[in-house]
């Protein structure tokens, strides 16, 4: 039995009378592909915004490594290793590729103001080795060269590449990715299928994915959850949730079930 | 017949455009206040300069409008536009006639409608049909001419009336260079150029911007061709000469000129600390003035004897009003730190005003002077060198925007910088990333403040004394102008800002009226023009130029494969 990177016991986050997170309970495996499915309004990017400190849940305990990230600020929690993408992205679109990478590396660099300003030689050699680690980092999501221009002009499957080059250069053990195939086409998804692959085999990075392509979270996935109205209800490997009668309901309504049952047999 | 009309319409709908600007810009006394000065002695004054380039600009619209690409279409509508122009001028001239118009405006006085009418009233009121084609003519020949014939004409014609208006900067400049004091007197009279002198500068600028046109492009590839170490000792180079001209300029300039110099100067220094805050950080401060005053009445208390406190040297208060001015820039962020956008604009447009009535008020006076400020304080001086001259306080104020350019420029791209320019971009993003917004909103308002504060100490000194009505909101409003002209988060952009919103209006005297109003037109056309600023960031140029960014991307792609 692997360790939990991340547990989320009982979290509920309430919008007035709304309830978007109900008791929410996850464990995210070390090391595993963990992929979180449900219909829209589910409530999947509000449990991402409470686990990364945009939300704070009203109930129930989110931890990571057994470290409480309640009341915990987002610049705090992403300096614990827990970094994300946007559903739709947000890149800091007047920035430069490089910048973007840079500030992604914010939370590493130690210069302090006077360090700056006197251009001190232990801030310029670490804003030398900044400036190659994010080079390497580009190089590796295939942006080599596009490092000066600027993110809004970069065509969509490259800002979708760029703002997980950032999100990596803050150094996470844990990268929420918000549907990172959205807008894709089937090649372009199955490349990102085996980026996302590539990280956690060789980076070693734990993966939790919000997705609605099927064919990605059966694809990638070793374990799924499904939410409905912020509930959890089915978690288990992708064959099991495929077959599984309450998410054909949720996702189809009801009856739905027993006919796609019927045509299956 | 409406298909001619179509091809019609635009010549007519910019005439009465240029109509409009016309009768406004006469009915508001610009024309009368401009007529005093010459271009062109004797042959071509201000007010008619104004109209020239007021009809020639509504003339170009026109044919720039124009939907048909015949040339005969062009003519025809720009010829129109001026005839619709001559006519609204005509119809001013008939109405003031009929009835007494002075009675709603004040500047329409008969003086004004002899300038309109060239003198001769109604006599000569039908050269407007000659004069106004005219100039709406050479618009719309001016554009279906090749670029190269276009950028000369606009160029050497531009640099004539520049020359023309700025006559009082450059004449006695000139004059004052022995050799040269010849060749003032062959270009120049008492009020304007001479008329061969006119046309020597046209036919000069003409030829260099020709020459540039066609050689330009090979000398900007020669230099990218250049080692960079070649480049490296050119711009260094450049770079020193620059510093020289800086460094002797007031000797050249004489003691008015200098004085506009340290007002450009002082600016600069507020435009850079703003920079800082909105350019960078993308926080708007509307009462960025209140750490001006805060410099200033720092140092007045600290050094003046008419209060009594303390009778420091200018140099031992100084860095207590620079930190004053960091306190009460972090203060004041303290409580703001949570509001975006124009809530924020709000909050601090509150604190200046705050600032500028505690100042005022009675209940403060004995240790802030109240509405008479503070007197008597000592110029600065070092090793019994005073600065009292504005020649002398020229240094001060240039050794000041050397220090503030070189801390801005290492703060551009430095991890704080970029930690400001993310939180511009999007703030809860670059908390994401691990940005702690608190210290870094902080530490914006605070530099920004710093400088604000070290321009308001030299302000004090340069004029020994100081009072809240040179506190007031304006001048808040003209620093965000002036970095918004020169361009958003550029540093020389600021520079440039400054000298054209700040030094122009000082030299002419006759706009000093008109000050607010071209601000306001100044903002607009560059919304319209160029977004970007005058001088804009290097990403942000390639952001609003995007055809040359696809070339040169085209270019790289090539090279690279």
């Amino acid at each position: 039995m692997a360790i939990p990177i991340l547990t989320a016991k009982r979290t509920t986050k309430r919008f007035g009378g709304l309830v978007a997170v109900d008791e929410l309970d996850v464990e995210i495996k070390e090391k595993s592909i963990h992929s979180i499915i449900g219909p829209n309004g589910a409530g999947k990017t509000t449990f991402f915004n409470c686990v990364t400190g945009f939300y704070r849940p009203e109930e129930g305990e989110i931890q990571l490594n057994s470290h409480s990230l309640i009341g915990l600020l987002p610049d705090e929690i992403v300096r614990l290793g827990i970094a994300r993408t946007y559903q739709n992205i947000r890149l800091f679109p007047s920035l430069t590729a490089m910048e973007n990478v840079l500030v992604g590396l914010h939370c590493h660099l130690r210069a302090n103001y006077f360090g700056i300003v006197a251009d001190l030689p232990s801030t310029r050699k670490e804003e030398k080795e900044a400036t190659e680690e994010a080079k390497r980092l580009l190089r590796f999501v295939n942006l080599t060269g596009k490092g000066d221009l600027m993110a809004k002009n970069l065509p969509y499957g490259e800002q979708r590449r760029l703002e997980i080059a950032r999100a990596l250069a803050t150094k996470p053990r844990l990268l929420l990715l918000d549907e990172p195939t959205a807008g894709m086409n089937p090649s372009e998804t199955q490349t990102m299928m085996d980026f996302i692959r590539h990280l956690r085999n060789e980076v070693g990075i734990t993966i939790l994915l919000i997705e609605h392509q099927m064919r990605v979270v059966m694809g990638i996935s070793e374990i799924v959850t499904v939410l409905d109205y912020g509930k959890k209800i089915a978690e288990g490997p992708p064959e099991e949730i495929k077959r599984n009668p309450i998410v054909i309901e949720a996702y189809l309504g009801k009856g739905s079930a027993a006919e796609t049952q019927g045509v299956a047999a | 017949m409406t298909g001619v009309f179509t091809l019609w319409k635009h010549g007519v709908k910019t005439g009465l455009l240029g109509g409009l600007i016309t009768v406004l810009l006469s009915l508001m006394g610009m024309v009368q206040a401009f007529s005093e000065r010459q271009i062109v002695s004797g042959v071509f004054s201000m007010d008619q300069a104004l109209l020239a380039v007021a009809v020639v600009f509504v003339g170009y619209l026109a044919a720039k409008r124009t939907t048909s690409t015949t040339p005969l279409w062009v003519v025809i509508n720009s010829l129109t536009c001026g005839f619709v122009t001559a006519g609204m001028i005509m119809l001013l001239l008939v109405i003031g006639d009929l009835i007494n118009l002075r009675a709603v405006f004040i500047n329409a006085s008969p003086v004004l409608y002899q300038l309109l009418s060239f003198g001769h009233g109604f006599e000569s009121a039908p050269l407007l049909f000659v004069a106004y084609p005219l100039c709406s003519l050479f618009a719309g020949i001016l554009y279906l001419l090749p670029a190269a014939l276009r950028r000369m004409f606009t160029a050497s014609l531009t640099c004539v009336i520049g020359a023309g208006i700025l006559q009082d900067l450059l004449r006695p400049t000139l004059a004052a260079w022995g050799s040269l004091a010849e060749a003032a007197e062959w270009i120049f009279t008492a009020n304007g150029l001479t008329e061969q002198g006119a046309s020597a500068l046209f036919l000069v600028i003409s030829v260099v911007t020709l020459v540039w046109s066609l050689k330009g492009k090979a000398v900007r590839t020669g230099y990218k061709r250049l080692p960079p170490s070649g480049q490296k000792t050119l711009r260094w180079s450049g770079i020193a000469a620059l510093l020289v001209v800086l460094f002797i300029l007031p000797q050249i300039l004489g003691i008015f000129l200098s004085e506009v110099l340290t007002i450009v100067g002082l600016y600069v220094l507020l435009g850079l600390g703003l920079n800082i805050v909105v350019g960078y950080a993308g926080l708007l401060d509307l009462g960025y003035v209140a750490f001006f005053a805060i410099g200033a009445y720092a140092t007045a208390i600290l050094t003046s004897p008419e209060l009594g406190f303390f009778s420091l040297s200018f140099w031992e208060a100084l860095p207590f009003a620079v930190l004053l001015g960091v306190v009460f820039g972090v203060l004041l962020g303290i409580p703001v730190l949570k509001m975006r956008g124009d809530y924020l604009a709000i909050a601090t447009l509150g604190f200046g005003e705050i600032i500028r009535i505690m100042v005022l008020s009675d209940f403060l006076r004995p240790w802030l002077g109240g509405a008479q400020g503070i007197g008597k304080i000592p110029k600065a001086s070092i090793a019994g060198f005073e600065f009292g001259m504005p020649q002398e306080i020229y240094y001060l104020i240039l050794a000041g925007c050397f220090l503030v350019i070189f801390i801005s420029l290492r703060l551009k791209d430095s991890r704080l910088g970029r930690a400001w320019k993310a939180m511009r971009e999007d703030e809860d993003v670059a908390q994401a990333m691990g940005i702690n917004l608190v210290a870094t909103k902080l530490l914006a308002f605070g530099t920004g403040a710093a400088f604000s504060a070290l321009s308001g100490a030299i302000f004090a000194t340069k004029l020994t004394s100081v009072y809240p009505h040179s506190m007031n909101v304006m001048i808040s409003i003209n620093i965000l102008c002036v970095i918004i002209v020169g361009g958003m988060g550029s540093i020389p952009g600021v520079i440039v800002g400054a000298a054209a919103l700040v030094g122009l209006p000082e030299l002419l005297r006759e706009f000093a009226e008109y000050r607010l109003l071209v601000y306001g037109l100044a903002l607009v056309v560059m919304m319209l023009v160029r977004p970007e600023g005058l001088w804009p960031e290097a990403v942000r140029r390639r952001e609003f130029h995007e055809e040359e960014v696809d070339e040169n991307n085209g270019a790289t792609a090539k090279a690279s494969s």
